[in-house]
């Protein structure tokens, strides 16, 4: 076995997947060490949505070869639940409405869940809504969203910040955003781009997922990947996605003609 | 005038079809009984098998009782009164066409069908049908190049008895219901089509019924067989003369797709509805049913229903293999006093099977316009799938739609969603068609068809063009 | 015994009313044998399991002894000053012993016997055979009007007695203006049966806010139940209806908008566990223009159970301008369960909305995903999940009806 850093968390070594016998991902390499930013660029169908919702465990999507290690556990062996106890968050490009839950009663088992696998006292309802309430401001939400359903009849804003209340609450170690800022108004993207800059500490990191620069103007990234065909192609720092914001991705393509011309 | 009534008034177009021809026709006395039953399978030189068949469902027909649907008010059939075989005067089915009945011919050049080889559609196989049998087959030679067997039903029977004892009656059984049982005893013609393994039809084959005789039923028998990984499109086109008295058709229609075999069946019906105040007309008691046998098979139905004073009729589908795939799109258009209940089964019995209903159903004037469907999931329909979506629309304070869906389930791993939606003309759409230049009526005809659209999208090529026309017609009339 | 004889030898074993009561039997025991048994051929009975329905008339009549309920019928918690109780577990006159609130007044006897029936009339259900069986073998009637709003809840429990038939009619006038909330709830016992028929008349601009907690207690129970509603113009309807653990329960839920230009809400939920056969049969109809329908009904379908929705829509040409939407959700969460479901929709005028909709399936994977991803387990997820699904209906529910539906997550299996 390949000696781990111990500040890694998370490791993807040739992963490939797919979704509905489809083949998606077709080998995905990717290390990431604790107080890390990374930000996961590409076109649509790139594979990027589906990285995200491997390494949380969606049911419908089968690992057919790789590994991914978090903390030096294999990951692919737990269920999603188990990996969001254990510290795995994925904020959803559409998270799901769901009608007559309870926002509030789905945030305090959600939270519950976590805090008792990290040896936490678990909380009670009082208690409970003493910590979200204190929460909310991080993402200016009223309190009144509590008594909603789970993102029902949210405006895009509101999911997206909801997302970020359940990370705050959930305190994970990795992070994976997954285009947290589609949707957003300048305001709304400013709100969730400071929450989450606020999350994020030296023991933690975060996978923004995204297709523009903007969102890597509020929260500076330590890497950018780009991703094509379900790879990554390219690695580099903050300026390689502006320059892909410049240069847009036909450059892209050049690239991979450069590199395919090597071969 | 408010628009509601000017499109009420349009909505009525004399009947272009509703002429007779001339013939000599050979009639047997009207009524039925046991003899009748043996006449008719002597007329057609029938081996013993089938004059069995035909003796089993009479005897299970007087057994059984004429459906009551509640929707359904039509005076009582007598069924003592109607002629069960007419043909036609000629000496045997013709070998080629130049020996037929000129009249025949012109009949179905007049009726937009010619058989005739200089004139005939292009890439179209026709099987005409007038009254109980059927005059003329085209294109026959070519298909049977690539295997493929089109012919009349009575030629099916002297020359494949193999295929007809197989599969005759195991989809839709004598005793399904009080017409298919009729049917049985008493089919006449209809056609007969066997796709072999492996084989892609080459082109669309097609059958044409016409009914000629006042007097007489139709109850003409089609069967469909694609066998492993065929595929075949067939197209069914109908038309009546006029009558004051009610004419009886009931069809049996039995489809058959092995393993990965595609069966896609298309129907304009447009039989003589009846005048507008409701005399006359076909009563079309229609059972269709395809068997989706075969692994990841596939049967189509898709069916605009025009015509006819009542129209009874649901092409179904029983999903038995595995991945199999049925559809069902209808437009079902009434006017006057028309009444059509019609819509389909989708049996689910397969693991990842997967159904889709689309139904559009326009009624008008004082005619009753209902969806009826059955979906049902077995309990080892793992996996099963079904969407149906019905939509009515409604022209005029007097005409009615009604919609029952059946839903039945008994598999927690499947998934149905139905979807239904009534509607009227939309004034505001019609206004914004006619403040761009469109006239009323145009713009009437628009709408529907933009109503229907998700319908002729699946119609062959062919067929689309000539059922928006159809609807078009019979939308069509003079404004004010 | 031929289903013919059962209903005879029940009949003649039916104790004889008092009062204004008596007529009532007599027509209603002239009415069953004509209407008949009820058997499969006829569309609104083809689900029922008749072999059930029959075994409710071999039990006794309204033998009026107590049993020991599910829950403690003597001992509820107080309704404090927001809701006025009654409690029908006696027979005989309940008027009598009712003290009601200012602003609601029991009907007279001559007032029952002008009423009486004629809202079932109207709803179009007075000729079929549970509104028959009821009327032979009614022994107890509550009738008020209501003439005011700012009104306590109503709260009216029925019990019913192990192995016994139990007959009950209620019906509430609501005066033009008046408002109410009212919230029925009907407990089963051991191899009981209950028949319960209310009839509901609302004035001009009134308001019902109408709840039912039917708990059978899954022993062997049985409910049939009629709820018949007239609305004038400008008046709006709330129904909510629960129904859970019964042997067999048929549910009917019937309105009728005289003349159109009114709001009814028609929200139902059946949780189907073991053997149970639950089964909602709504009708609404539109006799005048500008009248609004909003439904909603679900189902959970559990184990061997079978759950059965059957909702007609009316729309005549009078009734121009309707907006009627129906969506019936149902959830099959067994392989030996069945569902089945059927909207129908009769429209004859030309210028309405109406829609309707019916899906089947289990939990969705995309939200057990989401909550899973939270970190909440497959079953706690699936426990949420049938709870807010539920929650959707109860919800509606008036007056203080958490008492009656907190444990009604124990009761959705599957959850656990």
């Amino acid at each position: 076995m390949t000696k781990i850093d111990s500040t890694t968390l998370l490791e993807i070594k040739d992963l490939v997947a797919s979704v509905e016998d489809q083949q998606i991902l077709n080998g995905v390499n990717l290390k990431i060490k604790a107080g890390e930013i990374h930000a996961i660029m590409g076109r649509n169908g790139c594979g990027k949505s589906t990285l995200s919702k491997v390494i949380a465990g969606h049911p419908a999507y089968k690992v057919i070869s790789g590994n991914v290690l978090f903390k030096n556990q294999n990951l692919l062996e737990l269920e999603a639940e188990e990996r969001a106890r254990i510290g795995i968050f994925l904020g959803f490009q559409y998270p799901i409405e769901i009608p007559g839950v309870s926002n509030l009663e789905f945030l305090r088992v959600a939270t519950n869940s976590r805090r008792k696998e990290i040896g936490e006292t678990e909380l009670d309802t009082f208690e409970f809504e003493d910590l979200v309430r204190a929460k909310l401001d991080l993402v200016q939400m009223k309190p009144t969203f509590l008594e909603r359903s789970v993102n029902e009849g949210f405006s895009g804003g509101e999911k997206k910040r909801n997302e970020i209340l359940q990370m705050a609450l959930l305190n994970p170690s990795v992070a994976i955003l997954d285009e947290t800022d589609s949707g957003l108004d300048i305001d709304a993207l400013r709100i969730v781009a400071s929450g989450v800059k606020k999350l994020s500490t030296k023991s933690t990191a975060t996978i923004l997922i995204t297709h523009y620069q903007r969102l890597l103007n509020e929260i500076t990234p330590d890497y950018v990947h780009i991703m094509s065909d379900g790879k990554i192609m390219q690695t580099g720092g903050p300026e390689l996605a502006i320059e892909l914001e410049k240069e847009g991705y036909d450059w892209l393509n050049k690239y991979e003609e450069i590199k395919g011309d090597k071969s | 005038m408010s628009n509601a009534n000017t499109v009420d008034q349009i909505v009525s177009k004399p009947y272009k079809y509703g002429f007779t021809t001339d013939i000599e026709t050979e009639k047997i006395d009207k009524g039925i009984n046991e003899d009748i039953v043996r006449l008719i399978s002597l007329k057609k030189k029938e081996p013993e098998f089938l004059l069995n068949f035909r003796l089993r469902a009479y005897s299970q027909w007087l057994k059984m009782k004429e459906p009551d649907w509640a929707e359904l008010k039509y005076p009582k059939i007598d069924y003592q009164d109607i002629i069960y075989y007419a043909a036609p005067k000629q000496n045997q089915k013709k070998a080629s066409l130049e020996e037929v009945d000129p009249k025949l011919l012109e009949t179905f050049d007049k009726l937009g069908i010619p058989l005739s080889e200089q004139k005939r559609i292009a890439n179209v196989a026709v099987d005409a049908v007038f009254d109980s049998v059927s005059i003329a087959t085209t294109y026959k030679e070519k298909l049977a190049e690539s295997g493929v067997i089109f012919c009349s039903i009575s030629e099916a029977v002297s020359l494949y008895p193999e295929l007809i004892k197989r599969y005759l009656g195991s989809v839709v059984p004598i005793t399904d219901n009080f017409f298919a049982a009729l049917n049985s005893a008493v089919f006449s013609d209809g056609s007969f089509v066997f796709i072999p393994k492996g084989v892609k039809c080459p082109m669309d084959l097609s059958s044409y019924f016409r009914i000629n005789s006042g007097d007489t039923g139709q109850f003409e028998r089609t069967l469909i067989i694609a066998e492993e990984r065929a595929s075949v499109s067939y197209l069914e086109g109908c038309t009546a003369p006029m009558f004051d008295t009610n004419t009886l058709h009931a069809a049996v229609v039995e489809l058959i797709a092995l393993d990965d075999a595609t069966i896609k069946y298309s129907t304009v019906q447009n039989w003589y509805s009846g005048n507008e105040k409701g005399v006359g007309g076909i009563y079309n008691f229609v059972t269709k049913r395809g068997e989706c046998r075969g692994k990841r098979s596939k049967i189509s139905w898709s069916q605009v229903e025009t015509g006819s004073a009542i129209t009874w009729k649901y092409p179904s589908c029983i999903l038995k293999g595995n991945g199999s795939v049925g559809e069902f799109y209808s437009i079902a258009l009434t006017n006057n006093f028309q009444k059509a209940d019609t819509g389909t089964k989708m049996i689910h019995v397969g693991s990842n099977s997967r159904s889709k209903i689309v139904s559009k159903g326009i009624s008008a004037g004082n005619s009753n316009n209902s969806y009826r469907g059955l979906v049902q999931i077995g309990p080892q329909a793992e996996n099963a799938r079904n969407y149906s979506q019905c939509d009515s629309m409604l022209i005029g304070d007097k005409a009615s739609a009604n919609t029952y869906p059946y839903i039945k389930s008994n598999q927690p791993n499947s998934n149905i969603e139905h979807e239904a939606s009534t509607c009227r003309i939309s004034e505001d759409q019609l206004f914004y068609l006619q403040s761009r230049g469109i006239d009323f009526e145009e713009a009437v005809s628009m709408l529907v068809s933009g109503f229907c659209s998700d319908v002729f999208n699946e119609l062959p090529l062919e067929f689309a063009s000539e059922a928006d026309k159809l609807l078009a017609l019979k939308l069509e009339g003079s404004v004010g | 015994m031929t289903n013919d004889l059962i209903v005879q030898k029940w009949l003649n074993s039916i104790p004889e009313a008092k009062g204004i009561l008596k007529n009532i039997q007599e027509s209603g025991k002239q009415c069953v044998p004509k209407i008949g048994f009820p058997t499969h051929k006829e569309e609104d009975w083809k689900l029922t399991n008749l072999k059930r329905l029959s075994n409710i008339l071999e039990l006794n009549i309204n033998t009026n002894k107590e049993t020991n309920h599910q829950i403690d019928i003597n001992n509820l918690p107080n309704p404090g000053k927001d809701y006025f109780r009654i409690l029908l577990k006696d027979n005989g006159n309940p008027q009598d012993k009712i003290k009601f609130p200012k602003g609601i007044e029991p009907l007279t006897d001559s007032e029952i016997e002008k009423s009486i029936g004629q809202t079932l009339e109207e709803c179009q259900c007075h000729k079929t055979w549970p509104i028959a069986i009821n009327n032979s073998s009614i022994n107890q009637i509550l009738a008020f009007k209501v003439n005011e709003n700012n009104l306590p809840g109503i709260e009216i429990i029925i019990p019913a007695n192990s192995k016994d038939f139990n007959s009950k009619r209620i019906l509430i006038h609501l005066e033009d203006n008046a408002e109410l909330n009212l919230l029925e709830v009907i407990l089963g016992s051991e191899s009981s049966a209950q028949s319960h028929i209310i009839e509901i008349v609302m004035g001009k601009n009134s308001k019902l806010n109408h709840g039912l907690i039917s708990l059978g207690g899954n022993k062997k129970s049985n409910l049939l139940s009629h709820i018949a509603t007239q609305q004038k113009e400008n008046s709006e309807y709330s129904f909510t209806f629960i129904q859970e653990g019964w042997n067999l329960s048929r549910l009917e839920p019937r309105v009728v908008q005289t003349s159109g230009n009114a709001k009814t809400n028609l929200k139902g939920l059946q949780i189907c566990n073991n053997n149970d056969q639950i089964a909602t049969h709504s009708f609404v109809k539109f006799n005048g223009p500008n009248g609004e329908l909003d439904q909603l009904q679900k189902a959970i379908a559990n184990d061997q159970s079978h759950s059965i929705f059957n909702g007609v829509i009316e729309v005549p040409q009078i009734a121009q301008q309707t907006k009627a939407a129906q969506l019936s959700r149902n959830l099959i969460l067994s392989k030996r369960a069945q569902i089945d479901t059927k909207p129908q929709l009769e429209i004859i005028a030309d210028d309405v909305r109406c829609s309707h909709g019916a899906t089947i399936s289990q939990l969705q994977e995309e939200e057990i995903f989401y909550l899973r991803s939270r970190g909440i387990n497959n079953e706690s997820a699936n426990a949420l999940l049938l709870k807010g699904f539920c929650q959707e209906i109860l919800k509606n529910l008036p007056c203080n009806s958490t008492y009656w539906t907190a444990n009604f997550n124990d009761l959705i299996k599957g959850s656990e």
